[in-house]
């Protein structure tokens, strides 16, 4: 066969000349062997079946079809698109900029939505408050949206048993509304602090139209002093720029800035660029010091804490200001007396806190105005106005003052309010005096209520014109003065509500609004920025172009100027009004937990289900006791309470007053002795379906100063009732070593408490925790060099030869967690729920340690036992590359992938659950029921808190799933994926650019959530900044010599603890 | 089968039964209506194995989260009573393979009851790797059999792989093995039966008419068998104790496992071989066949096996001081000191001190001291199985994940149940087969009954001449 030099061929034998295919090219018809023989009648008669057969086989087979077909299969509704919006590809995410606002809080977010539906936060990295950093509460808001709960639409409540009745439309409500109106109506409006600008107007607008209007706004966790204070110092009512980064000495008292105190995710950003060690020769790092009772997640991080009582914070403060005034040089004030240890490690503070003069920084979350003063004061000669504090781009985040709504009580009692409107406050829960305010809110003729489900104030209501939740509404927000920025909805409305705005837009008959346009908001929305913002830039010549820009990115920042004057202020008038410490010998501070704020988060599954940082426990608030080494051979716990290691607790009665409630026990370190801690924003008795009978309500606990703010401590009684047999804690044991002094010996108090009554984790030393003072930094190094390469020497042996050359090549996907950056926040753990659909199991279930996140953060204490430093852990699958989960299944279901991942395959998985056995790290999850509702039959389906449909059974809650992550359904074992499914999305984005992989093209739903940037992922083989963080000499493997060769890596743990600051 | 028999060796078979009275005496209990104890028993059999079904049927429906497993603890209850019934099953095939190759006279009193054990035993025992799986319904992805995903094969490196050849094999050599016993004792019970009875024994004596050609092929099979079912005696176990010998978890990862978990095996196998012959024998009035010095030998291989398992538990103890190895050293501290520290003391105080009773003569022949002890054994060694599973995995690397289990009704129901398995089995087991094995103490009378050797063989032996 000669080539045929024919420039068009088709195949080699084309171009080959092949005679065969010359002879089928000829041919005008094309034959097929098959067609040859069917046409054949020949064929057909010597066939063996005949037409009788022929009509038996397709009996039998339509019968058995028939048969097949009559099992029931569910019915899953997947709706197709008739007209496909332009911009939505399905199986490609949208984001949408926005904001997550709720009261105080504030995030600047990317909606991610697919199909139309929002299904994951991520922050907003254009933002200059959060940074991209989100917070568990941000992650868990999506979930709100989807809330079976919700109002439908607008209603009545009447009657004695406060019954709902619909009414038809929103036109209706309007009316009966405007019917109660007139120009002279005494008109409140109860809010919590209100961001949005936009939304003042609004009130503004509202208050135009009726002149007796006023707007009483309050925070359930009040820094009304701070606010108080500054204006009476610096004559400004606000809450300055606190810039937690550029201080190299911290002391908060109470001030839990890294958990929940005013804006947490922009706090623990800045405080953690001074906790970084970036070169471990020249290792610096900022101190902080937490005065406390109780552990919170800032003193947990701390490195040295100071124990008082919540009744000697006054106290404490103004010692700390003394000793630093007489080093600097000021006035004292009279001596008020805190507890020796802490006086004299406070001397200690105010010494290191004036070396640090203008680098320092002293916060304090009392809500004593006074107090407040002298803080102020301390850090006005400690130089920190002006660099560690501006009143320039103040945070607008709390601006409620709560002696306003007890004045509002009183006013209400009279019978002097027409119509009381409540936007987004509960103020009949989580007030002190709630029941007061709901006596005196029924005086009230007209009661309004915007709430989107269902509260304990609204059901005092007669109106409930429901808001839209805030992923379907316009609005804007102004964080911090000068920073903008702005809400777009993400969603069609789900219901029949409307945006709050609008109504009172309605009742004021605006001239400014056209209900009956399409979006009505939106336009009253950006006439206000045209008007407003637009002249503060210069960017953009046209609004239309500004507008788009500002939706885009989210944000628009404009410089403020600072106008507040120079601290002036009464410090001996202040200080002679602080009460010293109180005579009772036991006290309680409530404090506000990482998830569930005030109460306002009470009924999300998510946040519920979240471990509380210290405690580990869910579903709840708990009541933390003391716990200490006798100094022989045992610990003992405040009044015996406190949790065993067989998943038993105590539960405390707490009694103040009148008051009582009763919570199970929790057995913390680092609780100062005769004080105990609790958590506010649970046992709500009105709200939506997961939030009922969780905890106990706390707040009338609290108690209300002279100056009408509420002071969130109160003395009690605790005693011992009972055993609480369903204690829902993640975690039981505790500790890495902690050390206490045995005849001015010091030892390893585990080791002396022999036998199963101590916390045995630290009888070892474990390779899971490295840790060290920043002085001894060199030691450290040196200590992990020499363990490494032992594991090494231990390690030279694979089950799996050849593959390190596999893995060397193409993509090694690894993580680096820094655990010095860790601030134990759990946004993480909120975000992989949200990103991996990790079922929610409820309390008896976690109670039976059936858990199922894919991502935990463990928590241990090391160093002195009665007043130790926690370490937080972030741990999930490590993608062993010597996996020993993957050999032991038998069938196959877990493998590795040729790029380092331990992938699990459901549909293969027969749950004999011995690869979570084999894990050394435990992070394998089994569905031990039917979690999530994939199962045929719903008989065994496992429901929460006594709902009536099981958790994520709602075709409501499903919109959340993520659609690129299989739902698994029970009796398979699931784990961290390294989200995979991005991995993927990453991949595919720089295939359709034609270009490489970079590292930034794939983060997980971990390292976006993270406010702090402690964990980031990567290629090992590429040159991201993966890489880079790879090289520190801080970084171990958890466990290396078990040879497992994990891929995540962790930086080790530093602290700044002062030794000699005993206390 | 006539040998020379030491006259110092006390003999097998007593009463002086001629070959008739043995075939009456071991028989008559098939051919008699039963006992209304036997009745109350397989009641209570029934009831129990009822129980069982019905928790498993609960856990199937529902899901392993009936059971108080949890995260950190993914076998408990299940995978012990799985390893426990397995090792109950080691004695049957011991005593009928090994013993038959050593030529050990005193196992053909008791072989037959022993492999019938074993064989409801590994029953049981099979059943917890089903039933512990998440999703039973696709059990048979562990078969690797033709399919068309791709094809996809099991994993052969894992050792619950092994553990299904290993356990289908035994199973299946140990019932060949029981059966072919059978065979010549189910013609003997059919040449003595009438009507019906007489065709079903007839359908599984499989045609047996005693031709030497038989004898001669049922020998040969016998020993063939006895060939492939020795070194199962020991690989079963092996294999079983590879489930947890090559995993990485301090505590299970150890090279001792595999002798350690056959000694064990064949320790509580004969243990609970005393506990059913002692009643058997009492009940079915067999003190002729089964006699005291069985009873002896096998306290003997107890205290033996005993013996060796607390060698291992101490070796255990010192390798994990020696190793250096702190994981190791802390899982071996906590068994003893921990949380579930009750469990090790029962096992050392059932399977390692109370059988050194057994050194004294008077406790070996003592049939209620044997009674307790194989009692004591049998939980002893269920306290091993878990101590080496639940104790381990309760506290391994992570203390933050570490974690307490006890179990809930419906683990206690299945395990209940499957002993409800296993005496429903036996009770119709001693029912309709010979209990011993007709044909076998027949062979052996010559050189072990009474009349022949020992003390009485002189007094029969000048009664004859009178």
């Amino acid at each position: 066969m000669k080539d045929k030099h024919n420039d068009i061929w088709i195949g080699v034998q084309d171009k080959a000349n092949d005679p065969a295919l010359e002879e089928i090219s000829s041919k005008e018809f094309f034959e097929l062997p098959i067609v040859d023989a069917l046409s054949d009648d020949k064929f057909v008669e010597n066939t063996s079946t005949n037409r009788r057969d022929f009509l038996k086989y397709l009996g039998f087979g339509l019968g058995a079809a028939t048969i097949a077909a009559g099992c029931e299969i569910p019915v899953k509704k997947a709706i197709p698109y008739v007209v496909k919006p332009e911009e939505i590809v399905p199986g490609v995410a949208t984001y949408y900029a926005s904001s997550f606002v709720n009261g105080g809080d504030y995030c600047s977010i990317l909606v991610k939505t697919r199909e139309g539906r929002p299904i994951k936060i991520e922050g907003n990295p254009s933002s200059k408050i959060t940074k991209g950093g989100t917070s568990a509460r941000v992650q868990a808001s999506v979930l709100s949206l989807y809330n079976t709960s919700r109002f439908k639409g607008p209603g009545k409540i009447s009657g004695e048993k406060r019954t709902w009745s619909d009414l038809t439309s929103w036109e209706d409500l309007d009316k009966e509304i405007k019917g109660k109106l007139n120009s002279n109506s005494t008109i409140r409006i109860i809010t919590n602090t209100v961001l949005s600008p936009t939304t003042k107007k609004v009130f503004a607008e509202f208050a135009a139209k009726y002149p007796n209007t006023k707007v009483i706004s309050y925070d359930p966790i009040s820094s009304a002093a701070i606010l108080l204070a500054n204006q009476e110092n610096f004559g400004d009512k606000v809450i300055p720029n606190y810039h937690f980064d550029k201080a190299d000495m911290v002391v908060t008292f109470g001030a839990d800035f890294l958990g929940t105190w005013i804006s947490p995710i922009e706090y623990a950003a800045d405080w953690v660029k001074t906790r970084k060690i970036k070169d471990v020769k020249h290792a610096h790092m900022s101190r902080l010091i937490a005065v406390e009772n109780g552990m919170s997640l800032t003193g947990s991080n701390a490195d040295n804490r100071i124990l008082i009582k919540p009744s000697e914070q006054g106290a404490a403060i103004v010692t700390l200001y003394n000793e630093i005034a007489t080093l600097k040089g000021g006035e004292t004030i009279g001596e008020n007396d805190v507890n020796a240890k802490a006086d004299a490690a406070l001397k200690l503070a105010a010494a290191e806190l004036v070396a640090a003069s203008g680098k320092s920084l002293v916060v304090s979350n009392s809500n004593d105005k006074n107090v407040q003063i002298i803080v102020n004061k301390i850090n006005d000669l400690l130089g920190s106005y002006g660099s560690t504090i501006t009143f320039d781009s103040a945070s607008l985040q709390r601006q409620g003052v709560e002696s306003d709504m007890q004045g509002l009580i009183t006013e209400m009692k009279g019978g002097g309010v027409d119509m009381a409107i409540v936007y987004g406050a509960n103020p009949a829960y989580d007030l002190p005096n709630a029941t007061d305010f709901s006596s005196a809110f029924a005086q009230v003729a007209t009661k309004v209520s915007f709430a989107g489900v269902i509260d304990e104030t609204t059901t005092l209501c007669d109106y409930v014109a429901p808001n839209n939740h805030f992923l379907e509404s316009w609005g804007d927000a102004e964080a911090k003065r000068g920073q903008y920025s702005l809400i777009q909805p993400t969603i069609n409305k789900l219901y029949n509500t409307r945006q709050a705005e609008l109504s009172l837009l309605s009742w004021s008959d605006s001239a400014n609004v056209n209900l009956k346009a399409e979006q009505p908001y939106l336009d009253y929305l950006s006439n206000a920025w045209k008007n407003d913002m637009f002249a503060k830039q210069t960017s953009y010549v046209s609004f239309p172009a500004f507008w788009d820009s500002a939706l885009h990115d989210g944000v628009f920042h404009v410089a403020n100027e600072s106008t507040a004057t120079a601290f002036a202020g009464d410090i001996q008038a202040a200080g002679g009004k602080i009460k010293g410490a109180g005579s009772s010998e036991l006290e309680i501070n409530f404090y506000e937990t990482v998830n569930i704020g005030a109460g306002n988060y009470a009924d999300n599954p998510w946040l519920l289900e979240m471990p509380d940082p210290i405690m580990r426990t869910v579903w709840g608030n708990y009541l933390g006791v003391h716990i200490t080494f006798d100094g022989d051979n045992n610990y003992t716990t405040f009044k015996d309470l406190g949790q065993d290691q067989k998943g038993n607790t105590y539960f405390a009665k707490i009694t103040s007053g009148s008051n009582e409630a009763t919570i199970p026990s929790v057995s913390v370190f680092g609780q100062m002795n005769n004080t105990v801690s609790a958590g506010l924003g649970f046992g709500r008795s009105t709200v939506s379906e997961a939030g009922k009978e969780v905890g106990a309500n706390l707040f009338p606990m609290c108690t209300t100063n002279e100056d009408g703010l509420t002071q969130y401590w109160a003395a009690v009684d605790v005693e011992k009732a009972g055993k609480d047999k369903e204690f829902a804690c993640v975690q039981y044991f505790n500790t890495m070593g902690v050390t206490g002094e045995v005849d001015g010996e010091k030892l390893n108090v585990d080791e002396r408490i022999l036998g199963h009554r101590g916390f045995q984790g630290s009888l070892t030393e474990r390779s899971i925790i490295y840790n060290a003072n920043v002085k001894e930094i060199k030691g450290l190094v040196e200590k992990i060099e020499e363990k490494r390469e032992f594991a090494d020497h231990l390690n030279t042996k694979t089950l799996y030869p050849g593959h390190e050359d596999k893995y060397a090549m193409g993509h090694h996907w690894a993580m680096h967690i820094d655990l010095n950056a860790c601030t134990g926040c759990a946004a993480c753990t909120v975000a992989c729920m949200a990103e991996n659909n990790v079922p929610v199991v409820g309390k008896r279930e976690v109670f039976r340690h059936h858990e199922m996140t894919w991502l935990r953060i463990d928590r241990y204490y090391y160093g002195d036992v009665n007043n130790p430093n926690v370490v937080y852990q972030p741990m999930m699958c490590q993608h062993c590359d010597n996996a020993p989960c993957e050999n032991v299944c038998p069938v196959a279901a877990t493998n590795h992938s040729s790029e380092g991942l331990n992938q699990m395959t459901y549909n293969r998985c027969i749950g004999t659950r011995y690869c979570a056995n084999n894990c050394p790290y435990k992070v394998r999850r089994f569905n031990w029921y039917d979690y999530t509702t994939a199962d045929l039959w719903p008989a065994n389906q496992y429901s929460i808190n006594g709902e009536d449909l099981p958790f994520g059974a709602d075709n409501l809650t499903r919109m959340v799933l993520n659609p690129d992550v299989t739902v698994r359904s029970r009796g398979v074992i699931e784990k961290c994926s390294f989200c995979v499914q991005r991995i993927q999305e990453g991949k595919l984005l720089a295939k359709s650019e034609g270009r490489k992989l970079k590292d930034s093209d794939v983060k997980t739903a971990c390292q976006t959530a993270c406010p702090t940037g402690a964990i980031i992922f990567g290629d090992k083989n590429g040159h991201g900044k993966l890489h880079e963080a790879l090289e520190s000499p801080l970084n171990y493997l958890v466990l290396e010599e078990v040879n497992t060769a994990p891929s995540v890596n962790y930086s080790a743990k530093i602290n700044n603890r002062n030794d000699k600051m005993d206390a | 089968m006539s040998a020379v028999v030491s006259p110092i060796r006390e003999p097998l078979v007593n009463g002086g039964k001629t070959y008739h009275q043995i075939t009456e005496d071991i028989c008559s209990p098939t051919e008699r209506a039963p006992s209304p104890m036997w009745i109350a028993a397989f009641i209570v059999a029934v009831a129990c194995l009822g129980f069982g079904v019905a928790s498993i049927l609960w856990t199937i429906w529902q899901g392993i989260g009936t059971w108080d497993l949890n995260r950190t603890i993914g076998w408990g209850w299940d995978i012990t009573n799985f390893v426990w019934w397995v090792g109950i099953g080691h004695a049957g095939t011991l005593i009928s393979a090994i013993l038959l190759l050593f030529r050990q006279k005193w196992r053909t009193g008791v072989n037959r009851a022993a492999e019938a054990m074993t064989i409801f035993a590994v029953i049981c025992a099979a059943l917890f790797p089903g039933i512990h799986m998440g999703r039973i319904w696709l059990a048979f992805f562990i078969f690797p059999y033709p399919n068309t995903r791709g094809p996809l094969w099991v994993n052969f490196n894992s050792p619950l792989l092994w553990d299904v050849f290993a356990i289908s094999t035994y199973f299946t050599v140990s019932l060949l093995f029981w059966y072919t016993g059978l065979v010549p004792d189910f013609a003997t019970v059919r040449d003595r039966a009438k009507g019906f009875r007489k065709k079903v024994y007839n359908f599984l004596s499989f045609g047996w008419t005693g031709k030497a050609k038989h004898w001669q092929r049922w020998e040969a099979l016998s020993l063939i068998l006895a060939g492939l079912a020795t070194p199962l005696v020991l690989s079963v176990h092996t294999i079983v104790s590879f489930d947890f010998a090559t995993s990485v978890i301090p505590g299970w990862h150890t090279t001792i496992f595999p002798p350690y978990f056959v000694a064990g095996a064949i320790f509580s196998g004969f243990a609970m071989v005393q506990t059913l012959m002692l009643i058997t024998r009492k009940v079915l009035k067999l003190e002729d066949y089964i006699t005291v010095a069985h009873i002896e030998s096998m306290n003997k291989v107890i205290l033996l096996t005993g013996t060796i398992v607390g060698v291992a538990y101490l070796t255990e103890l010192f390798i994990a001081w020696y190793s250096g190895y702190v994981y190791e050293q802390f899982a071996f501290y906590n068994r003893a000191m921990g949380i579930y520290w009750w469990s090790y003391v029962g096992m050392m105080a059932c399977n390692v001190l109370s059988p050194q009773i057994f050194w004294f003569k008077k406790a070996r022949r003592s049939i209620f001291v044997t009674f307790f002890m194989s009692i004591f054994v049998n939980i002893g060694m269920w306290f091993e199985r878990f101590v080496i599973i639940a104790t381990t995995l309760a506290r391994d690397y992570l203390p933050s994940s570490w974690s307490y289990y006890t179990p809930t009704w419906v683990e206690i129901g299945i395990y209940v149940g499957t002993l409800g398995i296993f005496f429903t089995l036996y009770l119709i087991f001693v029912r309709v087969a010979p209990v011993v094995a007709i044909a076998e103490i027949k062979s052996i009378l010559k050189s072990a009954g009474d009349q022949y050797t020992g003390p009485n063989a002189q007094k029969h032996h000048e009664e004859n001449k009178h």
